[in-house]
């Protein structure tokens, strides 16, 4: 099921004072749909989605976004150590929608609550966020998200340092959140799960492909994203991985 | 004195109420102070209001507003300079930091040469809180809780996730800008207190000391404005009782509160270093003296031991001299101790110097509630050019000092009208004699060899008394730290060759470097020195004022002939 674009991006250009880091990027997520990232280290994934969600001016093309933008960014180490509940980070997704010296009134609890809920962590509320499972702490940022209402969500590496069972706990997250009419993009170094996405955006530095995945994800096209080091799976049915496909520091 | 004795005395009731004003203030900061990664800055921004404070005393307004003003630019040019650059917040204060102390000592040294307010301003005292002080903290206090409230959640969410920006990147700066504004505003406050040096141990370590055991934000700032207002509160009346400064005691409090906590957290050990720091706290407070010693005359407090040497001189055995100043302290960095106070508190007569040699017995006495005798001795004598404050070495104005004393002391205690007489002849016929044993002295020298160089201009009145010619000093007088700058000593150095200055002399209270350099570049010997700002310590030559004007009289007089002489 696919819906209105919220995200429209054509020729675009972003990177860091006027140095551009990935180039002509044109492609679109509708409403419902899934679009997975793919690039090695460095290709630009996480600058593309800081651009996104509107803290990197474009350089060059134009980028349009209609909805509300929620973004979980690559999970830093420091913040596991800061004092807040499951409860407190999802409220902190009312912010985006009034002004910072409100204080959370209880219909906003109430929201926060029902969004714990809808990622699976109704009876988490009250533990810190620091002592949650990376795959839990990824669905309370999911939750923030909700709060928010953001209509289309970038998750930035969601799955690494995740152990199989919570990262297949969320892919059906994601998939539930599409289906409800969210706009979802996934940053992520698994082609086998990228091929389960509607759409996918290969970066190396600039775009290098972009489409649904069985047209995508071919050899020539994966060799180029990943800069040619690639490997063949053993026995696998042609399934092709990047060489360090693992998380990096 | 039982602990509690002490609340009922005016200065411990000040210094208390400034104490929770502030803790007010660090239960709605420090933890965010932490959590935002602020220490440093907050810090900085304490000791940056340098520049401001030199201003203030340059120009003449109100030191806190120069130090809140550069404060809030301080602030202003780290939010800036770290959206700009990308920075981390260390580096950009680093930087901004230097700027304001190079700033500052270049103001203090080249433009102004007065200093008194920002030494108090940088060190502060918890026993001189005065009712503008305690407005600051209480309106710091307030200021900065309300402030915490409303930006409580924004500030929790930034620190959370700096990068992430709410709705599709656009975050107001607004609640950044006052956690910095609040922070400023509270560093300055306890500057008042504690000092710049000490703003950590109030701002900073209770709320680190009780994030160790509390995890909830709000229990958090609870537990530190607790914390806080219990540490200052104890850190003062441990400090009235031992005698020391209450800032330093208040920090080496909570410091150790903050290491046993924890080492608490990771050793069941924890009790016993807390019974140990117990036992030797008690042993602390039941080895301090009693100070009430029985005598028949008034209580006397001076502001320097030189004062106090005359006025134990005309008092005999019959009153109680307090000295504030120690022997051989330089005057420009006191820090007034709790005894000061409670000697002030029960003195008939305070003795000062004047002329902004001891101009903190003002707030001393009036914080301890003195309202009895106040002799300022230079009114009653001519004072040289420049307000100059070290009169005492002209031995005439000695005796006009030792009048003046006596005529106090009698005055306040008329009973020992006989005693104060007797005595003040008998002392004041010792000065006469030696004043006319150095003048014999150096008559035996050239008028033409009587030139003098010195550190710190400090012997005008030496100088005028003796026909002593004064080419230069390098640094000015009523400064023991201002930097002379490289074009003042090229020319000291010019100034020494052309005249044939055979000495240099230092200073008893003063760094020898610089006349080290002098007498290096020049030749002239610079083992001579001499006693500038008062006397030295008891038992050496200058332990007293006839011991000290004739042992400067005896090296200059060595100084100028070129060989050993004796005077007086
Ligand atoms: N804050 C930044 N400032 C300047 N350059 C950056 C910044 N963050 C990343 N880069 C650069 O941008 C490029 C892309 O990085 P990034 O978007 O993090 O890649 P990815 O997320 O795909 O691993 C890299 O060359 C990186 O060095
Ligand atoms: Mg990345």
């Amino acid at each position: 099921m696919t819906g209105e674009i919220l995200l429209e991006a054509r020729d675009l250009a972003i990177g860091y004072d006027r140095r551009v880091v990935v180039s002509g990027l044109t492609f679109s997520i509708a409403a419902g749909q899934r679009l997975g990232v793919l690039g090695p280290n460095g290709g630009g994934k996480s600058t593309l989605f800081r651009a996104v969600a509107g803290a990197l001016p474009p350089l060059a093309g134009s980028l349009v976004i209609r909805e509300r933008v929620g973004v979980l960014p690559q999970t830093q180490r420091s913040r596991l150590d800061y004092p807040v509940s499951a409860l407190d980070v999802a409220l902190m997704g009312a912010l985006a929608r009034h002004p910072w010296w409100r204080s959370a009134g209880r219909a906003e609890r109430r929201r926060a609550l029902e969004a714990l809920a809808a990622v699976g962590l109704a009876d988490r509320a009250d533990s810190l966020f620091g002592e949650l499972s990376g795959g839990q702490r990824q669905r309370v940022l999911l939750a923030r998200a909700l709060v928010e209402e953001a209509q289309l969500l970038l998750l930035d590496e969601p799955f690494s340092g995740m152990d199989t069972a919570s990262a297949t706990a969320t892919l059906a997250l994601i998939d539930r959140l599409a289906a409800r009419g969210l706009g979802v993009a996934i940053a992520t170094h698994d082609l086998d799960q990228a091929r389960r996405f509607d759409t996918v955006l290969c970066l190396n530095g600039r775009q290098i492909a972009f489409g649904p995945p069985a047209a995508v994800l071919t050899r020539p096209v994966i060799e180029e994203t990943y800069g040619g080091a690639i490997v063949d799976v053993p026995g696998g049915g042609g399934g092709i991985l990047p060489a360090h496909h693992h998380d990096h520091a | 004195m039982l602990v509690v004795g002490y609340l009922s005395l005016p200065f411990v009731q000040r210094g208390l109420l400034e104490v929770l004003f502030l803790a007010v203030a660090a239960g709605a900061l420090g933890p965010w102070i932490i959590l935002r990664g602020l220490a440093f800055f907050t810090h900085a921004v304490g000791t940056a209001a340098f520049p401001g404070l030199v201003l203030a005393s340059g120009l003449g307004f109100a030191p806190v507003l120069g130090a809140y003003g550069v404060a809030v630019l301080f602030a202003g040019s780290l939010e800036v300079l770290r959206r700009r650059r990308g920075d981390r917040i260390d580096s950009t204060t680093a930087i901004v930091l230097v700027g304001a102390l190079a700033g500052g000592v270049i103001l203090a040294s080249d433009v102004f040469a007065s200093r008194a307010s920002v030494d108090s301003l940088l060190f502060g005292s918890l026993l001189l809180v005065a009712p503008g002080d305690l407005l600051l903290a209480a309106v710091t206090a307030v200021g900065v809780t309300v402030v915490a409230l409303f930006a409580a959640r924004a500030w929790l969410a930034t620190g959370f996730d700096p990068e992430r920006s709410g709705s599709g990147g656009r975050r107001s700066r607004v609640p950044d800008l006052l956690l910095y504004g609040a922070v400023a505003l509270a560093a300055i406050a306890t500057l008042a207190a504690v000092g710049a040096l000490l703003t950590a141990a109030l701002l900073i370590v209770p709320a680190a000391t009780t994030r160790l055991v509390v995890r909830h934000v709000g229990r958090w700032q609870m537990a530190t404005g607790l914390l806080a207002a219990v540490e200052g509160a104890a850190g003062l009346l441990v400090a009235t009782e031992l005698n020391l400064p209450p800032g330093p005691t208040i920090t080496v409090l909570a410091g150790s509160l903050f290491a046993l906590v924890a080492v608490a957290r990771t050793r069941a050990a924890a009790a016993a270093v807390a019974a140990a720091a117990a036992a030797v706290l008690l042993a602390g407070c039941g080895a301090t003296d009693d100070d009430d010693r029985a005598v028949a005359g008034p209580r006397i407090v001076a502001t320097t031991a030189l004062i106090a040497d005359w006025a134990s001189a005309v008092a005999g055995d019959r009153a109680d001299v307090h000295a504030i100043l120690a022997a051989n302290a330089d005057p420009h960095t006191y820090e007034p101790r709790p005894h000061d106070l409670l000697a002030t508190a029960a003195a008939a007569v305070v003795i000062a110097n004047g002329l902004g040699f001891d101009d903190w017995i003002e707030p001393v006495a009036e914080q301890a509630g003195f309202n009895g005798r106040r002799l300022d001795l230079s009114a009653g004598m001519p004072v040289r050019r420049g307000d100059d404050p070290h009169w005492w070495n002209d031995p005439r104005n000695a005796e006009s000092a030792v009048r003046q004393i006596r005529d106090a002391l009698v005055a306040a205690d008329p009973g020992g009208v006989v005693t104060y007489r007797r005595n003040a002849d008998a002392y004041l016929a010792r000065v006469r004699a030696l004043d006319a044993a150095i003048a014999a002295c150096l008559a035996t020298i050239p008028p033409g060899q009587r030139t003098l160089v010195s550190d710190h201009d400090a012997f005008g009145y030496l100088a005028g008394r003796y026909r002593i010619t004064v080419v230069g000093a390098v640094l000015g007088s009523g400064s023991g730290q201002a930097q002379p700058s490289a074009a003042d000593l090229a020319a000291l150095v010019e100034t020494v060759r052309r005249e044939r200055v055979r000495a240099v002399f230092g200073e008893e209270a003063l760094s020898p470097d610089l006349v080290r350099q002098l007498a290096r570049e020049t030749g002239a010997r610079a083992d001579l020195t001499l006693y500038g700002d008062g006397l030295g310590l008891p038992g050496s030559p200058g332990g007293t004022y006839l011991g000290m004007m004739a042992a400067n009289a005896s090296a200059l007089a060595t100084g100028f002939a070129g060989e050993r002489r004796e005077c007086g």
